[in-house]
């Protein structure tokens, strides 16, 4: 029971919040046309040309077209699909993992927190773009590759936070009381101090999004992202050839659709943030 | 605590193994054979299997394994497969212009955004502090790859205020050089930055013992910089610091575009061209330093926050 | 407050921070699109480590900076050699006089005479074992002896070059003899190329595996120590021999100005820089600043600088920017994989190759530029017969269809997916999103396979891959360096990716290659490119255009396939430049 009226009073704080309300529309927005995209509804005849190559936007073509001829604006509602399938799925791979590392390292210390510092030590000692490029050499070319790769490479950040946050927070008083009263090991660390650090998993979550989105972009100009559908980050990619000579749209196109959604993220993260962290109920 | 120091710098040999074991499953057993790429688009098949031999590939891979840990151990990395140049010196080459490129960016991004987060921690829920994040925050959410096609173009180009590419040795001959991608790489950092900076500081803030501050009579500002910057300087520092390895590595992008020759563009001409030294001595490498300056944090916690206790 | 001060004053500091140009000294300014790795001629097997080792080293014959059809002439050797009657025997005189570099390496500093020990030696070093050079299929099983000698060398422990090889004979310091063990046509042209760019074996030991960075050659600049970095800049050799720009060329060339420093002592610049610069974005602009003095434009970017009817944009012309357009020595293609059983279907081959729209893809990628292949030799080499026009290059998606049917696989049913495997940049991908598109119309199903260089190589060389692309440049100005992209022998690993294995088609290959340039042996090369057009071995894709962009101010540049010895023949006319500068 408290634990529901903790999130009810978290959505009606977030509802009041102009900033946070706008930004919970337009990730819901968007996680909309990426579904309306991936069961086929819009966004299924990107493929088509329409026009001449390189059109400029206009009142047919919005966004203009590319260099097949092939309509900008839908490509960028593809990409949608894409960019928030990749951000998600991250996140599925790294908080399971990062969570239950972090916080069986912290809680426990000795030998299970050695062992765990070591792994995510190692792991976040190897450079990131080795691990990716190496990620997707293994699996092959391709969305589940660029998934697994960014999943792999981004539990590790979430997991030595975690583990710090539970560290301190198992030395405060109520963990000692919680201990005092009889309570298990379970029970301290998945009823006490879990919920205390669930503002660093949000904040962590809603970074990891705006990250794999992006990445998805980086992983595109080294040629190892989405094949065969158009992504924000190849439509970005292919902008570096095209800018110089004035076509600029699908650049801006893919540009501002990733800056609407990461933006909203980042607003949304923050305003979890504030109305999710225990300490500042009532606040 | 120097007992701890040493037990931390023994440390450094299971995760250095544990780097080496990655590494060698990635590239001595997983990759694929690097010398059609080696001899170039007139390999005959005779040069490819004197080429295995050459470069050890026919070895067992015990002993594959056991060339990886020599080299973590001994930092004696070879010649590079591709460019045929020692991996040492081209890495002592390469790291000066990355540093020049992303330290100074880094130092300025990091001391701009604390300043941000303090003043927006100061005035929490008004709307300066609504402003000022959500200006980082739109920084930040436009692709690097998009940042350096736009600001090349007008600001170098167009306007001509910067140089469009290059790089010179020396200071202060490299400042114009990294200039503009640096400018770039403060607004990528900017966000993070601040958003991360405002939480820790806000945590603190709503601590009992800035109650008790207050109840003394406290002014906030004094708070603010006394005690909550004091307490929030841990979280802040292991912020800072984890971050420094990945600026030797450089910016990949940024380097590419300003033709930088920096180990970002090195690691990547590594990756296409099966240069599988030259990789390993660059994993090898940031792993060491990356355990070094987290034990550095390490100990810093002690010094900012007794509570903490080395063991 | 104070570091927001600071940093407000560093970001003005740097404002208006942009270099300007100097003309305190006759240079000229180059780019290089890669990264440059070291000067070891024996491994310059890319167009652009050849252009750097060019700078630097030279070799026993050139190509003519001037003339075309290209033409061999004498460089370190002082004449063309006189060859015995069966062609097997070469005896070179070398030219007297030329002296290496100035380097610690030699006595007292100073750069000592150039001999035929020097030549054998450099030959001896691209032969050895423990070298692996890429530059060794030059001459892998031509010279007598030179073969054992390698084998030998590779079981010891270090290669003996002190062994005296049969067919490598010092006759005195400037003759020397060189035998083959079967005839080989483009001999002369190995001897032009970075392989057997002569070294100094005092250099070679001296530095030993430092030696890529210490070039010590004998050619008309000098680098005294190559640094990784953004820009290399080479400086002239004040003691270069007596070397005159040539007083003929090409017909027309006198109009282009080409010949104005005619008889002159070369070199007529003193410094080269070579910037490297990687991304097209900064290369252009940089370009467009007169940072630059030449561009070599990718032909996707070239609407940025021409009209639709390819003339130079008018700000170009302002600016006295010029346009050089000429066919390139290359070929593109999507090779087909001919162990896979279905591609030994050569209607499917034919009925893919009537599907795929070329004038379109030459719109698309090349801006019209780039010229439909016909056979794989591209014109200008003999072989390649002006008026052949291939049957099944044609965009004929109906005729198409037909063919697939009666290939079995009507409406592409019964067709796996096909995947062609790329390289991963923006115009590869583009390209084969392109054919996807092409091959949907008559129901065949394309996937991209994406790969960074080695895994693209990799995965021909192990026959990994149903179908690939390819781009293949001319090493030498001749047929045969084509037409062996499809000799069964040379099947992967070799060059012959395509693993195509014709044997009517190989017993013709043998005979044209030991024949020397006759009308005999291009009659062959006639027969074999039409046989290719034929059977289809691949999709054949362009002949492509080379598009340059020079300065005004940048004297002598002609457009040149084996450009690495073009150079030391630069020119820049400062007060041209003086002059114009104001207008960028």
């Amino acid at each position: 029971m408290k634990e529901k009226s903790l999130w009810k009073d978290a959505l009606g704080r977030l509802i009041k919040d102009k900033w946070a309300f706008g930004s919970l529309i337009v990730v819901l927005t968007y996680s909309l046309i990426a579904v309306l995209s991936a069961s086929g509804v819009i966004a299924q005849d990107w493929a088509k040309e329409v026009g001449a190559s390189n059109l400029a936007p206009g009142s047919e073509y919005w966004f203009g077209t590319d260099i097949f001829g092939r309509d900008v604006f839908t490509k960028v509602l593809h990409g949608t699909k894409i960019a928030m399938s990749v951000g998600l799925m991250t996140a599925l791979i790294a908080i399971p993992i990062g969570v239950t590392l972090g916080a069986l390292a912290g809680y426990y210390g000795g030998w299970v927190d050695d062992f765990i510092t070591w792994l995510y030590t190692t792991f976040s000692s190897i450079p990131n773009i080795m691990l990716l490029i190496s990620i997707t050499m293994i699996l092959g070319k391709g969305i589940f590759s660029v998934y697994v790769a960014l999943g792999a490479t981004s539990w590790v950040t979430l997991c030595r936070l975690i583990r710090g946050e539970v560290i301190k927070h198992k030395e405060r008083e109520y963990v000692q009381a919680a201990g005092a009263i009889g309570g298990s090991h379970f029970r301290k660390l998945f009823i006490h101090i879990l919920p205390n650090v669930t503002h660093i998993i949000i904040i962590n979550t809603s970074l990891q999004f705006q990250f794999a989105i992006k990445s998805e972009v980086i992983l595109s100009y080294l040629g190892l992202g989405v094949q065969g559908e158009p992504s924000w980050g190849t439509m970005i990619d292919d902008a570096k050839l095209e800018l110089t000579r004035g076509i600029w749209w699908q650049l801006a196109g893919a540009t501002f659709a990733m800056f609407l959604v990461v933006l909203a993220f980042n607003l949304l993260g923050d305003a979890l943030r504030d109305s999710l962290d225990p300490k500042l109920k009532g606040k | 605590m120097i007992k701890y120091i040493i037990r931390r710098l023994l440390y450094l040999i299971p995760v250095l193994l544990g780097v080496c074991f990655i590494i060698f499953i990635l590239f001595n057993l997983v990759a694929g054979d690097p010398t059609a790429v080696l001899l170039g688009k007139n390999a005959t098949a005779a040069q490819m299997i004197e080429l295995r031999e050459q470069l050890g590939l026919n070895k067992t891979l015990t002993e594959q394994y056991f060339d990886v840990v020599k080299s973590a151990f001994t930092f004696n990395f070879g010649h590079s497969w591709s460019t045929k140049q020692e991996i040492s010196q081209m890495i002592l080459r390469g790291a000066y212009p990355s540093l020049c490129l992303t330290l100074p960016a880094f130092i300025v991004a990091t001391i701009f955004s604390l300043i941000i987060a303090l003043v927006v921690a100061f005035y929490r829920g008004k709307g300066i502090d609504l402003f000022i994040r959500i200006l980082c925050i739109a920084g930040v959410s436009i692709s690097a790859l998009a940042y350096i096609l736009f600001f090349q173009y007008f600001f170098a180009f167009k306007f001509g205020w910067f140089e469009i590419s290059g790089f010179e040795y020396g200071f202060p001959n490299f400042i114009p050089f990294v200039a503009l991608p640096g400018i770039i790489f403060i607004i990528l950092s900017l966000g993070p930055d601040v958003r991360f900076f405002r939480t820790v500081i806000l945590d603190e803030i709503y601590q009992d013992y800035v109650r008790t501050a207050r109840a003394k009579g406290l002014s906030d500002l004094s708070i603010l910089l006394k005690h909550v910057l004091r307490n929030a300087l841990i979280p802040i520092i292991t912020y800072v610091i984890i971050q420094v390895p990945y600026l030797i590595l450089g910016a990949l992008l940024l380097e590419n575009f300003f033709s930088i020759p920096g180990l970002g563009g090195i690691t990547l001409n590594a990756l296409n061209s099966s240069d599988f030294p030259v990789i390993k001595a660059m994993a090898i490498l940031s792993s060491v330093l990356y355990i070094l300056l987290s034990l550095f944090t390490d100990i810093l916690y002690t010094f900012a926050d007794p509570r903490v206790k080395l063991k | 407050m104070k570091s927001l001060v600071l940093v407000v004053a560093i970001t003005f500091l740097v404002f208006g921070c942009s270099k300007e140009n100097s003309f305190d000294e006759r240079e000229i300014n180059l780019i290089s699109p890669e990264k440059i790795s070291g000067f070891d001629p024996i491994n310059a097997s890319d167009k652009y480590s050849a252009n750097e080792a060019g700078k630097v080293y030279e070799g026993l014959f050139e190509f003519h900076p001037l003339k075309r059809p290209y033409e061999l002439i004498p460089n370190l050797a002082e004449s063309l050699p006189v060859v015995s009657l069966d062609g097997l025997n070469y005896t070179f005189k070398l030219r007297k006089g030329v002296y290496f570099h100035d380097s610690p390496v030699f006595k007292q500093n100073i750069g000592r005479e150039l001999n035929a020990h020097d030549v054998i030696f450099s030959i001896k070093r691209l032969a050895d074992p423990k070298l692996n050079a890429k530059g060794w299929w030059i001459l892998d099983d031509r010279l007598v002896g030179l073969n054992e000698w390698r084998i030998k060398n590779s079981k010891n422990e270090k290669t003996n070059y002190e062994e005296e090889i049969e067919g490598l004979k010092v006759l005195d310091d400037y003759t020397l003899q060189i035998k083959l063990n079967k005839p080989y046509p483009q001999f002369l042209y190995a001897l032009a190329m970075p392989y057997t760019f002569v070294v100094a074996r005092e250099a070679v030991e001296f530095y030993g595996k430092e030696f890529l960075n210490y070039p010590v050659g004998t050619g008309a600049f000098v680098l005294p120590k190559f640094e990784q970095s953004s820009m290399i800049t080479y400086f002239r050799n004040p003691k270069f021999r007596e070397k005159l720009y040539p007083s003929e060329g090409e017909e027309g060339d006198d109009k282009l100005g080409l010949l104005a420093d005619a008889g002159k002592k070369i070199p007529l610049v003193d410094k080269i820089n070579v910037h490297v610069m990687v991304e097209s974005q900064p290369k252009w602009l940089s370009f467009m600043k007169a940072k630059n003095d030449l561009l070599e434009v990718k032909d996707v970017n070239i609407q940025q600088s021409i009209t639709p009817d390819r003339t130079l944009k008018s700000d170009h012309k302002e600016k006295g920017i010029r346009l050089i357009m000429k066919p390139m020595l290359d070929v593109t293609y999507f090779a087909f994989n001919h162990d896979e059983p279905i591609f030994k279907n050569k209607k499917l081959r034919q009925a893919m190759n009537l599907a795929f729209d070329r004038a379109s893809y030459n719109r698309l990628f090349h801006e019209n530029t780039a010229f439909e292949a016909q056979g794989p030799i591209p014109p200008g080499l003999d072989g390649q017969k002006k008026e052949f026009k291939n049957p099944y290059i044609k965009y004929d998606v109906e005729l198409a269809k037909k063919y697939l049917a009666e290939a079995g696989f009507p409406g592409g049913k019964g067709l796996p997916t096909i995947v062609v495997q790329t390289r991963s940049d923006t115009v590869s991908r583009q390209q084969v999103e392109f054919f996807e598109k092409c091959m949907e119309k008559i129901g065949i199903n394309i996937d991209i396979g994406m790969n960074t260089w080695p895994e693209l190589v990799n995965k021909v060389t192990k026959k990994q891959h149903q179908m690939y692309t390819m781009a293949w440049g001319a090493d030498y100005p001749d047929a045969e360096n084509f037409l062996g992209l499809l000799y069964c022998p040379n099947q992967a690993p070799g060059s012959n990716g395509a693993n195509y294995c014709n044997p009517e088609f190989d017993t013709i290959f043998k005979q044209a290659t030991v024949l020397q340039d006759s009308p005999e042996r291009t009659d062959l090369y006639e027969k074999l490119n039409e046989m290719i057009a034929f059977d289809v071995p691949w999709i054949l894709g362009f002949h492509r255009t080379d598009i340059y962009l020079t300065q005004a101010w940048l004297k002598n540049f002609k457009h040149m396939e084996f450009n690495h010895s073009q150079f030391q023949y630069l020119n820049v006319d400062l007060e041209v430049k003086k002059q114009l500068l104001n207008k960028f």
